[in-house]
């Protein structure tokens, strides 16, 4: 059996010491400075030199490919040293004067004028010899722990070696202040080091940490209610909001977003999270919620986590009409059924609305919300029942196009509002093109049912979010199966969601259930292979997480 | 703005004739009340007063991060009979701004203080006791001052504290001024800190009859006078040493008003000059250049000070009835008294070459009396303001 240390590699790289520089200057300025101390301590020179320290292995304990664990001797000798940059204040009256009380103190004139000098401190002939207790896992990294005090001796020189007084005074508290840099710092930045090298879950999770830290700033402003405002909003007196006075509400009035909820919703919610940290076992059923235990990846694709009341909305909206988009309207009938003309003629700006509103869900909750009261119903009755089945073949583009979703939101769950339902807003766009063909595009709308099954790729690949219309799309395919109703569109990503495709209406059935079918098989396969990546990772975390090694829990440096 | 246990303390060096001006450690009181005033943080609120002449009492409030507050009492066997009614206080005397030094007076002779009866000495050394409660943070301050004889003064400060070492610490000062020169010398128990101070006043001497008149028409009339000062602590082995100068025109001078300071320090290398003028009657302005000629460090400050007086409202007189029966005009005003002006408002503004500004805004709305500040980081483009604070005295 052998053991082959390399010393030369870590002394190589260069990047290698620049980061253990900088963990030493974050390290030697973390906890606070005597008063002498007027400025950060800068790490100016670090090197470990080119003689490597000699190790004895006292005690195997554990030996696997991935894991470690031994006790060494360490001896060191060798030419590693170390530069340390800061200013002092030469001053000792000023020093003395810095954290008395004013009401004692003497009140010098101008004894205790400060004079700051720079000073740089070299640390060489480092002598070390140490009992090491080495302990490495792959998942865990690298942890050492000295057995006992491993300081030997050192050499400091400095700016003052001329003056005996305070180069004595220097070496001693500096042998001090490495002692406990040793004892209790180094573990610390090894295991970290360690970390960074070995582990790249840590790593990813560190970056990720960032990513958090940034989008956490950002979706404080972005989490905007007013996106999806539930289907029966009252105010704070139970009188029922319209959609106009909904978007009359800014964010910024507190109060009357709480009463847009209902109270009972947030209870249960309440309950619910509750419920995690508890351990609970009753957790609250809530109505018409998609809850994201038993929902699949492709399911949960349309939201992140706080925003599941446009789930709901989207179901509900599905049984009470699939005319309307914004379930204020819905839920006031007598609205739902503007006349047709008027809102024709608002079109223009609706349609605009519209690529919005589709882009919601795609660019997430950063569009302000825009009136959408929009119905392009023509007036004839009859042709509901196959709006109804337009609306339906409308997903069916969106339903094709599951499989792609999900391999996307597997990478990155944070993004996976951004992905999917950009294939809504590449059709919207084509909308102001069929518009004033009147009836015509209804005839072509019976047809789409067929065609629309091999388009959605097409219309997925186009990822531009679109926000104005592009009558120059060279596939009139496309525009006569983009024609339907804006608010099916609005329903799309709601069918997705939608545990109860019973309620469509007959002829569509076949062809809802046909989707639905495909749409399940592929999340199946796809939750899959998510599922046994995610249990991997999440379980080698929890692990990382539960089990920190003993080092790691540095003590404060005094 | 002083507080008002500080003005009390104040008005009992004046009615126990002590010049607390003459000292080596007030040598640049001048700038240091024009450029390093402190601004207040948060809000305070003060509600003090002298309920009998020998008795003080002040309550603060304040919140600054979390409500704190002090209680302090004050004691003296010296009846003071100073104005305490905040609506009342001249600004003058609570508002320090540019120090006019004063003429020096012929300290009093011992014997003026002795008081016999029956053949014994009845008299009692003037005394002051005061003391502070600070009361989240448990700091307790106190002060002993006693006037030993008319020309000596001893001072013991002390601080009680737990987060302090050794639970406290006391500073005994004992002061000796004659006018032509005073001399303190003081013991810290933090630290065993020995320190010696002494002021020495050239010019003529107070002590001795003044034959001739001072000659005010000299270009400049004022008084030059020089200090140096000597800390050693002696459990730390470390000290401190400075050397001082001042010229101040005294109140007989006929141009502007001026003071001029140098102080070194021979150890560390550090000079420091400040140069103040009162520009007009209600303008000061001073200016601080120090040097280290050991670091090449500097810096420069710039202060000014700015009483803002209440426009007067001009009388119109009406001819009276009498006067207009009689077919004349009133008979011309005698020569009308001054009336002193009223302050409506005193405004110190203070930079240095780090762009760091201090503003302070003094004055007195109905009977209270305010401060308002604010400390300006021009540096710091994200966040300038540092601290805005107001504070609010009200005596009785």
């Amino acid at each position: 059996m052998a053991f082959n240390f390399n010393w030369s590699p870590l002394t190589a790289d260069a990047d290698f010491y620049k980061m253990a520089q900088d963990m030493l200057t974050t390290a030697l300025n973390k906890s606070p400075k005597p008063p002498i101390i007027v400025d950060d301590i800068l790490v100016n020179e670090l090197n470990l030199g080119s003689v490597p320290p000699e190790l004895e292995i006292l005690e195997i304990g554990d030996l696997a490919e991935d894991r470690f664990r031994g006790i060494f001797k360490m001896c060191y000798s060798g030419d590693a040293f170390l530069t340390l940059k800061t200013r002092v204040q030469a001053n000792p009256l000023n020093t003395y004067l810095f954290s008395k009380p004013s009401f004692t103190s003497p009140q010098p004139l101008a004894a205790s004028s400060g004079l700051t000098i720079p000073l740089q401190i070299t640390l060489s002939e480092i002598k070390l010899s140490a009992f090491i207790i080495l302990v490495f896992s792959r998942q865990k990294g690298l942890t050492l722990v000295f057995r006992n005090d491993p300081l030997e001796s050192l050499k400091v020189s400095s700016t003052f070696d001329s003056i005996p007084f305070v180069r004595d005074y220097l070496q001693k508290e500096i042998e001090m202040q490495l002692r406990t840099l040793m004892m209790d710092e180094l573990p610390a930045i090894i295991h970290r080091l360690s970390l960074r090298l070995w582990c790249p879950e840590f790593r990813a999770k560190e970056e990720e940490e960032i990513i958090q830290a940034e989008k956490l700033e950002k979706e404080e402003v972005a989490v905007d209610p007013f996106a999806s405002p539930p289907q029966d909003a009252v105010d704070a007196r139970g009188n029922v909001l319209d959609a106009t006075e909904i978007s009359s509400l800014s964010l910024d009035s507190g109060s009357e977003i709480h009463s847009l909820f209902s109270q009972k919703n947030l209870l249960r919610l309440a309950a619910l999270t509750d419920s995690h940290r508890t351990l609970s076992l009753f957790t609250p059923s809530i109505r018409d919620a998609v809850f994201r235990a038993w929902a699949s990846p492709s399911e949960s694709a349309g939201t992140s986590t706080p925003v599941t009341p446009s789930l709901m909305r989207s179901t509900s909206s599905l049984a009470t009409s699939s005319t309307t988009y914004t379930f204020n309207k819905g839920s006031d009938d007598g609205h739902g059924n503007i006349p047709s003309r008027p809102s024709l003629v608002s079109l223009p700006s609706a349609t605009t609305g519209l690529s919005l509103g589709a882009g919601r869900h795609s660019r997430s909750h950063l569009r302000k919300k825009k009136n959408r009261i929009v119905n392009l119903r023509k007036a004839k009755t009859t042709d509901d029942v196959s709006e109804s089945g337009d609306g339906e073949s409308e997903t069916s583009g969106v339903a094709c196009s599951e499989p792609i979703m999900p391999t996307r939101i597997i990478e990155e769950p944070e993004d996976n509002i951004i992905t999917p339902p950009r294939s809504p807003s590449g059709r919207v766009r084509f909308r102001t093109s069929s518009i004033d063909l009147g009836d015509s595009p209804r005839k072509l709308r019976l047809s789409t049912p067929s065609r629309a099954l091999p388009l959605p790729e097409q219309v997925i690949v186009d990822d531009e979010p679109a926000t104005t219309p592009r009558p120059r799309r060279p596939s009139l395919k496309k525009s006569t199966f983009t024609t339907p109703q804006p608010e099916k569109e609005k329903a799309i990503p709601s069918l997705q969601l939608s545990p109860a495709p019973e309620l469509i209406p007959g002829g569509i059935i076949e062809q809802a259930w046909v989707l639905k079918m495909a749409g399940e098989l592929a999340r199946s396969r796809d939750a899959k292979a998510r599922g046994g990546e995610g249990f991997w990772s999440s379980s080698s975390e929890g692990e990382n997480e539960v089990e920190a090694p003993p080092a790691y829990q540095a003590k404060a440096q005094v | 703005m002083l507080e008002f246990m500080d003005y009390v303390q104040h008005a009992f060096y004046n009615a126990s004739h002590w010049n607390i001006e003459n000292s080596y450690s007030q040598l640049t009181a001048t700038a240091r009340e024009l450029l390093e005033f402190e601004t207040p943080r948060g809000l305070r609120l003060n509600l003090s007063s002298l309920s009998s002449p020998n008795f003080a009492t002040s309550y603060a409030i304040g919140s600054v991060g979390l409500v704190d507050g002090a209680l302090s009492y004050l004691y003296t066997s010296l009846p003071l009979h100073a104005t305490s009614q905040s609506g009342d206080i001249d600004l003058h005397d609570v508002i320090r701004g540019y120090r006019q030094i004063q003429e020096l007076r012929r300290q009093e002779e011992s014997w003026t203080w002795e008081e016999w009866q029956g053949g014994k000495r009845i008299d009692k050394r003037d005394t002051l006791f005061y003391g502070r409660l600070y009361l989240p943070a448990s700091h307790l301050e106190a002060l002993y001052l006693r006037r030993i004889s008319p020309t000596q003064q001893l001072r013991m400060s002390a601080v009680s504290n737990s987060q302090l070492r050794n639970g406290g610490t006391i500073l005994a000062l004992h002061q000796y001024d004659v006018g032509k020169y005073s001399a303190e010398t003081l013991y810290s128990t933090d630290g065993g800190l020995i320190g010696v101070r002494g002021l020495y006043n050239f010019g003529p001497d107070p002590r001795k009859e003044i034959r001739e008149p001072p000659r005010t028409e000299d270009r400049f009339y004022g008084r030059f006078s020089a200090g140096a000062e000597m800390y050693y602590g002696s459990l730390n082995k470390s000290g401190g040493v400075s050397f001082g100068g001042r010229f101040a025109t005294l109140p007989a001078h006929k141009g502007v008003p001026l003071t001029a300071t140098l102080t070194l320090n021979p150890l560390m290398g550090n000079l420091s000059t400040t140069y103040a003028v009162k520009a007009g009657k209600n303008l000061a302005l001073c200016s601080k250049f120090d040097f280290n000629v050991y670091s090449y460090e500097s810096d420069l400050m710039l202060g000014c000070e700015l009483w803002r007086m209440k426009a007067k409202v001009q009388r119109v007189r009406e001819r009276s009835m009498a006067a207009k029966l009689e077919w004349r005009l009133d008979e011309p005003e005698k020569v009308p008294i001054p009336e002193p002006e009223e302050v409506a408002g005193v405004l110190k503004a203070r930079v240095d070459q780090n762009w760091k500004i201090r503003l302070l805004w003094e004055g007195r709305v109905k009977e209270l009396l305010f401060t308002l500040g604010s400390s300006i980081d021009m540096k710091r483009s994200d966040q300038p303001i540092r601290a805005i604070g107001l504070e609010i005295q009200y005596s009785s």
